[in-house]
């Protein structure tokens, strides 16, 4: 179909505001930050799509995916536009993007019943502020926070800085609505808990825009008692003692809101002024006193217990101010972009991967070792470590963190930088049994191993695929591999 | 149209190795990149290429043969040849006796104009370019930061020259050498990646002394009339450490640095 037809089209579905065809902007819809030293320079190897669509309703949602289906027209949902992992890419030439602006109503805020309910384009700064006027928290706090919206958290299975307390996105959200490629609107109701066979919630979370379109959420909110507050933090000699102490304080049963190990390559980014080239372990603990009391007890208690790889204590006041200082606004965004317009260079990236607490002292490990020999680049870098900052039961995340001098033209630094040194961390990853994408979701460009993620379960996502999207228009190239993406990859 | 950049390859600044009883630059163990502003000069020579696809490009250097990696990713980019003079003879050749020797070969060559840097990050005397014209009896001029490109030909340039207190236009006749420098602003693009393999090594020719036929006296230490009185080792203090907060105190702590270090 022909992009001019579309448009015309579009015209006699929706006002002329709700139609953004503005070349600029296209063309920043074209990718989101995973491409983003090539899209500052300009040299996005993508097509733009042909419109920004703004709908003002659910209906509308419906009606245009209905459209989109009936004539084969890719869908890219957006919401915040923060993804890293090519999850806003667009990979067809006849592709339209519907934009969650519009949808920005806070329906309920539910006190009594700790839960607030959304529209997909509310960002997740707002709502925070809201409910900290009534004594309340979302509980969550990616490093998007000031720009990210609920639609994208939820569809990305989102995660927070608080998580060990407050859990990912998939613990918060309690009911939700969406609507699929052929127009069919579904609500999930809000209850508290229920046995009504499979849990559909998760059909919608982490979708990643691949199956439906998320157009509201209710979540679950706290009370907040910030004046509780407490903040620990340790010198430790190495990853291992880090993640150890981290282990014996969730296994405990307890659940400080931060809870994190830094590598010291990682630590000298953020606690330059205080990490003397060691590992970092710090904490948070807030809630009511008691539980605050206890949860301190617990770390001092661990920390005792592995006093052989504790180097010292740091003072409370130095990782209140690093947490004070955390978040990403769209200014820092913004500069980045700029920056990288100006020099050859950006902030670097990451790779997120999960698994036990047995096994991901082992990844690390062999991660940084195959990088360091393996890397053709390696001489090229400047910074490559890592950090766990969300833990569980039965294990926790590792987040690599890296950066190099970029010596290649702009169309090729993915490329020849951060797709090897991806592909060493999913390859270990995978190897040992861990999950290659703990809270970025996949995007495009870990597709080529969501077979293997999955394993014999890549049945039961495919199958999924194929019931709700056909005719294949939703986020094409996002989770599910397609060969006609390789070029893009490869 | 034929043009030749002569160039040099320099020890990378973070990492280089002076022999200090020899007083020479021990470059074979040291991570080497094309001198910048004779990277400018490619750069020129490969946008002059882009608008008349007829331009020729030959590389000239005078280097040890460890510079052919660095080399080819030089014909990777668009440089149609490259030459490099290598010979142990030639090891430790001052200013006077390398101008001498890339003179020898160029005045076998042909050639529209001759484009280099001005200045070497490694030495910075600037006296090559202006030797080897002189050898050659060319026209010269260094310090270019920006040439017009619609009017350079074989038979004529015109540029700009920046110093300190002016903006000079000059008009030149060719063959010259034109000597550019970061100023300008040229780039020499980064080899692409389907290009990181690309087999160039027969546009790459190396010409040792047998072909230029030196005498052991001419060239090399022996042959060079510099000679290094002495030399010594950059000192470095240690630092203090400060570390402020970002309160009032903070704030004006580092505006006072700032101000006594006269930045601002």
């Amino acid at each position: 179909m022909d992009s001019k037809v579309v448009l015309e089209q579009l015209k006699g579905m929706l006002t002329v505001d709700q139609i953004n065809t503005d070349q600029d902007d296209l063309y920043d819809a074209a990718a989101d930050r995973y491409k983003k030293y090539a899209k500052a320079r300009k040299v996005l190897n993508v097509p733009s799509p042909i419109a920004i669509v703004y709908p003002k309703d659910t209906q509308e949602v419906s009606m245009l995916l209905s459209y989109c289906n009936e004539h084969g027209i890719n869908v890219i949902p957006r919401g915040g536009k923060t993804a890293t992992e090519g999850g806003l890419e667009n990979w067809k030439e006849l592709t339209i993007v519907i934009d969650a602006l519009h949808l920005d109503s806070i329906c309920k805020i539910d006190t009594y019943n700790s839960q607030a309910t959304v529209q997909a384009g509310v960002p997740l700064q707002v709502l925070e502020d809201e409910l900290r006027k009534v004594g309340y928290t979302t509980g969550h706090s990616p490093q998007s926070k000031p720009v990210a919206k609920y639609g994208g958290l939820v569809a990305t299975r989102s995660i927070g800085q608080f998580s060990t307390l407050y859990g990912g996105i998939e613990d918060m959200v309690v009911g939700l609505e969406c609507v699929f490629p052929d127009g069919q609107i579904s609500r999930i109701k809000n209850v508290s808990r229920r046995a009504g066979g499979p849990d559909i919630r998760h059909i919608a979370i982490g979708n990643e825009g691949a199956l439906c379109y998320i157009t509201e959420v209710t979540v679950k909110i706290f009370r907040y008692f910030p004046e509780n507050n407490k903040f620990l933090g340790y010198l430790v000699k190495d990853v291992e003692t880090g993640i150890k102490v981290l282990r014996e304080v969730i296994v405990n049963g307890f659940r400080p809101s931060v809870a994190r190990t830094y590598s010291p390559e990682d630590a000298a980014q953020h606690f330059y002024h205080f990490y003397e080239n060691s590992c970092v372990l710090l904490f948070m603990a807030e809630g009511p006193k008691g539980i605050v009391s206890a949860t301190v007890n617990a770390i001092e208690e661990a920390v005792e217990t592995y006093k052989d790889g504790i180097i010292k204590q740091v003072d409370s006041q130095l990782i209140e101010d690093w947490f004070n200082h955390l978040n990403w606004s769209q200014q820092d965004i913004d500069d980045e972009m700029l920056g990288m317009i100006d020099n050859d260079s950006h902030a670097g990236y990451t790779t997120e991967i999960s698994a036990d607490w047995e096994t991901i002292p082992k990844i690390y490990d062999a991660v940084m070792e195959r990088v360091r020999n393996e890397f053709e680049r390696a001489e090229d870098l400047t910074m490559l470590g890592g950090h766990s900052s969300h833990s569980y039961l039965n294990g926790t995340n590792m987040y690599f963190v890296y950066n190099y001098k970029i010596l290649c033209e702009p169309e090729d630094e993915l490329i020849i930088y951060h797709h090897p040194i991806q592909r060493i961390i999913v390859e270990e990853t995978l190897k040992a049994g861990g999950s290659m994408c703990h809270h970025h979701g996949i995007g495009k460009y870990r597709s080529e191993w969501t077979r293997e993620e999955h394993g014999s379960a890549y049945y039961m996502l495919e199958k999924l695929k194929q019931a709700f999207d056909p005719n294949g228009i939703m986020n094409y190239g996002t989770i599910f591999p397609q060969e006609e993406g390789m070029k893009y990859i490869q | 149209m034929k043009i030749i950049c002569v160039v040099k390859f320099v020890p990378d600044v973070d990492n280089f190795t002076y022999d200090h009883e020899k007083h020479i630059i021990i470059r074979e163990n040291s991570r080497m990149m094309v001198n910048p502003d004779d990277a400018c000069a490619i750069g020129f020579a490969l946008k002059m290429k882009q608008r008349s696809p007829d331009t020729s490009i030959e590389v000239v250097t005078m280097a040890p043969e460890s510079v052919l990696p660095l080399v080819e990713d030089i014909l990777r980019v668009g440089v149609d040849t490259a030459t490099i003079i290598s010979d142990r003879l030639y090891a430790g050749s001052d200013t006077y006796a390398t101008s001498r020797v890339l003179s020898r070969y160029l005045s076998g060559a042909t050639y529209d104009t001759i484009l280099t840097g001005s200045h070497a990050i490694d030495g910075d005397t600037s006296h090559v370019p202006s030797q080897i014209a002189c050898l050659l009896d060319l026209n010269h001029m260094s310090y270019i930061s920006r040439i017009d490109e619609s009017s350079f030909s074989s038979s004529l340039a015109r540029f700009e020259v920046e110093s300190e207190q002016a903006v000079s236009s000059y008009e030149i006749q060719m063959p010259a050498i034109l000597g550019l420098t970061r100023a300008s602003g040229y780039r020499l693009p980064y080899v692409r990646y389907k290009n990181l393999n690309m087999d160039v090594s027969d546009r790459v020719t190396v010409i040792h002394n047998d072909v230029l036929c030196f005498d052991e006296s001419e060239v090399g230490l022996t042959g060079s009339r510099t000679k290094v009185v002495g030399t010594h080792v950059k000192t470095y203090k240690n630092r203090s450490h400060h570390v402020v907060t970002t309160d009032q105190e903070g704030i004006d702590t580092v505006y006072r640095f700032l101000k006594d270090k006269q930045f601002i």
